[in-house]
């Protein structure tokens, strides 16, 4: 794929904006969330991307909280992200890096892997919004990212404090604060390169940036929450906007609603979450616009644990320095875990009767969890991570058929294997990811998986990102 | 695409039925008013509708948010106090860029509302 000429001007705009983001200065050269409230990135975050409690609280506050006494922010609040990666695999064939202008899919230097910007902020009183407008270095094209406006208040009921609020959003679970959701779930960054399972659930990314959706959420007493979207392909109108620069290949017939709810419980410095998401679409079969539709049903539960580390004193060794209550500036020691199990219904009422799938219904069960450890020194934040992810389902030829590499041989869609992970923040703005994928099983099978002799293990992947935050 | 007109229309009245100017210098009202406003956009989401530090962000918090309804925190000069905390930030609080008469409003609002409160319940 060529760069077109706005490809090339979005590199270029951003390129500048960063490079301006460089120059403003240290106490403006944070992003834009950070530069609105006045506080460290690692109050919202753990490492970035994963949240906080706090940062929770501020994203279903509509990203308006802030430092500044007016209703707007200026200058207006952007921010820049690169990513450059290597990745290693027997399913990278030729591997001429970097910028491998015949086959970028298959480079091992990905330079960058993505550049993105960001507006990331308040955009008017109660009104802040999350855009993220990307380039992809392997695909070599520009569209919008993950986007979440929001409008978020707060009153009280019962007594108790109720946040409730609206979002328009080009994802499902992307307005989600948790960490257990596809949008921002484990891992956090992966290979744009490597061949991954070929089965997955329709509200794991099938529907990213493709629809649009209008959302009300409520968060009452840091305990119940509730929300739900309404989505609809971003074709045409006004949420055209949402899906740009991506190729539409899900049309879904009508309305998808999406539901969340989720309950929260602290526990000193312990933060649990039980919860519960699930997405119906009604999607025309590839190439359809009209006629009958596939039925996909997605039911999930979840669970979220953050143990958010021990209250030090800033300056044990100055008495003065201490007020009467601690100075407490960060946890040093950090564990959160997440898990989700979907379970997808595919009802083939458009793709049976065309051959398209060998059963009239089929099913989908993923399963991922992972255990996250943080430690934050004097040198910067130390991460560890295990991860366990599965794929099961009812096999189906049609549906998942056999092609040399991405291909199953016995129709069966399941794989199963694990993700180590080890980062280093050394300053807020930089993190270091080492990564490795091991797969025990995939599509279908550990050996010949394909039908042309290629095992599961060849798909290991080695991954290490450096991720930029400006 | 009319109702995606009316999905727009119907997200931006909701959002200005209910947004609130809380720059003081448009607020018409008087400074206990404008400090009400700001408190509640700036202050609340920590230490709270009843100013007692428990606010919905505070129990995610490494530190403890001031207790405006402790007796403790009236022993000094509150509005200096008050004034210092909110230009220079204090443990896990940052410094905010409001205006004096913002800061004022909010001393003004701090000071009628939870003051008394301290006296009743303590």
């Amino acid at each position: 794929m060529h760069c077109k000429p706005i490809c090339k001007t979005f590199f270029l705009f951003t390129v500048i904006i960063l490079v301006q983001l460089l120059l403003i200065g240290t106490a403006q050269a944070t992003p834009s969330f950070a530069r609105q409230t006045g506080m460290k990135c690692n109050e919202c975050h753990t490492i970035f991307p994963e949240l906080t409690p706090f940062g929770r609280l501020f994203k279903l506050g509509g990203y308006t909280f802030s430092k500044s006494g007016k209703s707007y922010e200026f200058p207006p609040p952007l921010a820049g992200m690169v990513q450059a990666s290597f990745s290693d695999s027997k399913s990278l064939t030729t591997g001429v890096a970097p910028f491998d202008k015949t086959n970028r899919a298959t480079d091992r230097i990905n330079l960058p892997q993505q550049l993105s910007l960001f507006y990331g902020g308040r955009i008017y009183d109660k009104v802040g919004a999350f855009v993220q407008a990307t380039y992809d270095g392997v695909d070599n094209k520009i569209y919008l990212d993950m986007t979440d406006i929001r409008y978020s208040n707060n009153t009280t009921l019962a007594g108790k404090n109720l946040i409730y609020g609206l979002t328009i959003n080009n994802s499902p679970t992307v307005q989600d604060g948790w960490n257990t959701v596809p949008a921002w779930g484990y891992p956090f960054a992966s290979s744009s390169v490597a061949l991954t399972p070929v089965a997955e659930t329709i509200i794991h990314g099938g529907l990213d940036q493709q629809v649009g959706g209008l959302g009300l959420n409520v968060f009452w007493n840091n305990f119940i929450y509730l929300g739900g979207t309404l989505y609809r392909t971003v074709r045409n109108g006004i949420t055209k906007p949402l899906g740009a620069g991506t190729t539409i290949d899900q049309v879904v017939d009508g309305a998808a609603p999406y539901w969340r709810f989720a309950l929260e419980h602290r526990w000193k410095r312990h933060f649990f979450t039980v919860g519960t998401y699930g997405l119906r679409a009604d999607i025309f079969p590839s190439g359809n616009t009209i006629g009958p539709t596939n039925r996909f049903t997605d039911v999930a539960i979840d669970a979220q644990y953050q143990f958010m580390g021990t209250i030090e004193p800033e300056d044990a060794k100055d008495p003065a320095k201490i007020d009467s209550k601690p100075k407490a500036v960060a946890g040093h020691y950090i564990i959160t875990a997440h898990a989700t199990w979907i379970h997808e219904k595919q009802d083939w009422k458009a793709g049976f009767p065309l051959d398209n799938a060998a059963n009239p219904v089929d099913y989908l069960n993923t399963f991922r969890m992972n255990f996250n450890y943080y430690y934050r020194s004097h040198i910067g934040d130390i991460a560890g991570s295990v991860s366990y992810f599965s794929v099961t389902g009812k096999r189906d030829p049609l549906v998942y058929s056999a092609s040399p590499d991405e291909g199953s041989r016995t129709g069966s869609p399941e794989s199963n294997g694990f993700i180590l992970e080890t980062d280093y923040r050394p300053w807020d703005k930089i993190k270091f990811s080492l990564q490795y994928v091991i797969f025990n099983k995939f599509n279908g099978a550990r050996s010949n998986y394909d039908g042309s002799g290629r095992n599961a293990s060849d798909n290991n992947t080695l991954y290490a990102v450096v991720w930029i935050m400006l | 695409m009319k109702k995606y007109i009316l999905i727009i229309i119907c997200f931006i009245f909701f959002a200005a039925l209910n947004s609130r100017y809380v720059n003081a210098q448009y607020f018409k009202g008087t400074d206990y008013e404008k400090g009400k406003a700001i408190y509640k956009n700036k202050c609340q989401f920590c230490h709270g509708i009843m100013g007692d530090g428990k606010g919905p962000a505070s129990e995610s918090l490494l530190g403890h948010p001031e207790d405006f309804t402790d007796s403790k925190f009236w022993k000094d000069d509150v509005p200096k106090k008050i004034e210092e905390t909110i230009r220079k930030g204090k443990q896990m609080m940052p410094a905010f860029d409001l205006e004096p008469g913002q800061i004022k409003a909010i001393t003004v609002y701090i000071n009628g509302t939870f003051k008394n409160s301290t006296q009743n319940n303590k």
